[in-house]
């Protein structure tokens, strides 16, 4: 990813074919390890602002532990675990909170960065349910840009104590792709939302084939 | 069903512009290279995203359309893009949300929202602050975990591991030097494990533990808050107190976190006051564990880093010119932290540090050895003795300093093995907490800077720091004499 920091490699008149290649090739590379690894394995990002329960969500998938705690900014690089919903083995990647796709900060960067340079069968956005109306416009950005991608509305056992009502169906229509609703650290929607990526992905696969 | 999101006019002509500007681009060609669509590509150029712009900047005719699009669409609206684009997204949002989400009218303030005035205001939250520093820092990490817990476990080790060890391997190994390896004064398991296990793992222990219950509660980000105004003074936003009061955890850990922080100038400025006066919990814990029967030397070793950390910072944003930072944080929800999840936090933070330092210790330990064994041990200590008795210390002190180049903490526990030997005095050692908490960050920490600020700034930090360290010990041990004080 250091890559594209070094504008000097294309420059690089000695050997330039092979330089070329290994700009160019990097992306490419890439691109072709996931679509090779993905012919076994799902590849599922968990995406959203800081301090939404990401890492929590992602012990619950993944059953190992990164640290989680409530402040914002925990998590600074990514993390990788497994998973496999019924019969489907699932790679499911961990990210640092982002507040959109254009990032300011260097945690926010490694995120964005991994949706440009890495190609996922299933994006999860997680928000906090008690500031949905300010989480919402990462949603868009990510169905904008194409992603595949699920909402899923975290923290509702909260969001319910202070007496605010959700409703999700609504959303899913507005939205046009799958809502799950959820409290990941009392372990309430994780398996819903493993169900709806599993059909999110069956279904995309039966819409991309030839 | 959102096909997308319209934006006002002048963006979306804009958008046009743009990408069919990108799409002519055969070389360029973002899209094949990005597996996110067309006009999120365009969106992103047309606020100029730094690394697609960096892809761009290989054709200026190109870059030179893209602004004038930019110029336009801007004069247009009569605000920059990015704002425009922020508030439409936001609008709709809001709209959205209205629809979907029914919040009660009359919103009760609960109890959460009363502690939360309470620990933002100064007022009352400096007295929680101090409350939290007496009972959680003083109390807990020091008396109880550096106190009683090493104490038991080094008197353990002293009385049932060392002799046993030392017996078995004067038995069964004839060479003297490899016994010195192995055990005695020096050894891996009587030196390098004892220090890793008795002194510096109690330590480190307690402090995870009360560091997990604040971090969970969500007191941290209202500390950052609070601190806010003080911590711009030195340049820094209120952010930077969460890399900073993580510092007083571990500063390796730290160090990476800066990456929170918005401006690269604020992130060198909290790395380096992160090497120079943070000290890690082994260090401020063993610290705080030596000076605890004299309460005026620890109040004094406290407000002197407290000092430098000011000072050193404000003369640093001083001098760094760029941007200010702005303080913008997620303040999240008080909670009632759930034991476990602190206990599990607290187990695998323990579990990565032990690792960590435990080939390290090893590893000093045999350097020493090899030192010791080569007489270059003995050379360097012979360079550092002066400066030693310069600072009104013990010669016996000089190989504290020599750990400490390998690990902040090994030094640490060091003079704590030494002070139950030798029995320094109130000032010596304040002098020496004093030197050994401004001294060089450990390895790690030093690797993890190199990492994230590049070795010349990192060696440009270092070859501030250690002259600076004694230069402090030595002018604190000057002006104690000259005023007769003495702790």
């Amino acid at each position: 990813m250091q890559c594209n920091k070094c504008p000097m490699k294309l420059k690089c008149s000695d050997s330039p074919r092979q330089k070329k290649r290994g700009l160019l090739g990097f992306f490419r590379k890439k691109k072709e390890t996931t679509t090779a690894e993905s012919v076994k394995m799902t590849q599922i990002a968990l995406v959203g602002m800081p301090n939404v329960g990401k890492s929590v969500l992602f012990n619950g998938l993944t059953g190992t532990y990164v640290t989680v705690s409530n402040y914002p900014g925990t998590t600074v690089e990514v993390s990788r675990g497994q998973t496999s919903i019924g019969e489907l083995p699932v790679a499911v990647v961990d990210t640092p909170g982002m507040y959109s796709l254009l990032p300011i900060t260097e945690e926010e960067k490694v995120a964005r960065d991994l949706l440009l340079f890495q190609s996922f069968d299933v994006v999860i956005h997680v928000v906090d349910a008690k500031n949905l109306g300010r989480m919402l416009p990462l949603t868009f950005q990510l169905i904008e840009a194409g992603l595949p991608s699920i909402l899923a509305i975290n923290m509702m056992d909260e969001a319910q104590q202070l007496g605010i009502e959700i409703n999700p169906e609504y959303l899913e229509r507005e939205l046009g792709i799958p809502v799950v609703t959820m409290a990941a650290a009392a372990n309430f929607g994780v398996n819903e939302l493993k169900a709806r990526v599993a059909e999110y992905v069956s279904s995309n696969c039966l819409s991309r084939s030839y | 069903m959102l096909a997308q999101i319209a934006y006002p006019e002048a963006i979306e002509k804009a958008l046009a512009e743009i990408e069919s500007l990108l799409s002519r681009e055969n070389k360029l060609s973002l899209d094949n290279i990005y597996p996110i669509s067309r006009r999120s590509l365009a969106l992103l150029v047309l606020q100029k995203d730094p690394t697609l712009w960096e892809r761009l900047e290989q054709n200026d005719k190109l870059l030179a359309e893209i602004e004038a699009a930019i110029l336009i669409a801007s004069e247009q609206l009569g605000e920059p893009v990015t704002a425009a684009i922020a508030s439409s997204r936001q609008q709709l949002a809001w709209q959205m949300e209205q629809q979907v989400l029914r919040e009660p009218s009359e919103a009760k303030t609960p109890l959460s929202e009363t502690i939360h005035k309470l620990t933002v205001n100064p007022i009352t939250g400096f007295p929680i602050l101090v409350f939290i520093l007496y009972f959680g820092v003083y109390k807990f990490v020091g008396e109880f975990g550096a106190g009683t817990l090493v104490d038991t476990i080094e008197t353990f080790f002293e009385e049932n591991i060392n002799p046993v060890v030392n017996q078995i391997v004067a038995t069964i190994i004839p060479w003297q030097p490899l016994q010195d390896l192995i055990a005695n004064d020096y050894g891996i398991i009587t030196l390098g494990i004892r220090y890793a296990t008795a002194i510096v793992l109690p330590v480190v222990a307690t402090y995870f533990l009360m560091f997990s219950f604040l971090e969970d509660s969500g007191y941290l980000p209202r500390l950052s808050l609070m601190l806010d105004r003080l911590f711009k003074s030195i340049g820094l936003s209120g952010r930077a107190v969460i890399p900073m009061v993580l510092g007083l955890g571990c500063d390796t850990m730290a160090t990476l976190v800066t990456r929170t922080l918005e401006t690269k100038r604020e992130r060198l400025i909290s790395t380096f006051l992160l090497a120079l006066a943070v000290p890690c919990a082994a260090q401020w814990g063993v610290i705080v564990g030596l000076l605890a029967q004299k309460p005026a030397a620890l109040l004094f070793w406290a407000g002197f880093i407290t000092v430098v950390f000011i000072v050193v910072g404000y003369l640093t944003a001083q001098l760094l010119p760029g941007k200010k930072a702005g303080f913008y944080m997620e303040i999240p929800p008080l909670r009632l932290p759930k034991f476990k999840n602190i206990l599990i936090k607290t187990y695998v933070r323990m579990k990565w540090y032990f690792f960590e330092i435990i080939p390290l210790f090893i590893w000093a330990s045999v350097l020493i050895w090899f030192g010791r064994l080569t007489g270059l041990f003995e050379q360097i200590i012979g360079l550092l003795e002066p400066i030693t008795l310069a600072l009104g210390l013990p010669e016996q002190v000089a190989p504290i300093f020599l750990y400490g180049f390998f690990r902040r903490d090994y030094g640490a526990a060091g003079l704590f093995d030494l002070q139950q030997q030798l029995a320094l005095s109130g000032n010596q050692l304040v002098v020496a907490a004093i030197v050994l908490t401004l001294f060089l960050p450990c390895i790690a920490q030093v690797q993890i800077m190199i990492k994230e600020q590049g070795l010349k700034t990192t060696l440009a930090m270092i070859a501030f720091i250690i002259p600076f360290a004694f230069f402090m010990g030595y002018l604190v041990n000057f002006s104690l004499t000259i005023l007769g004080v003495s702790f």
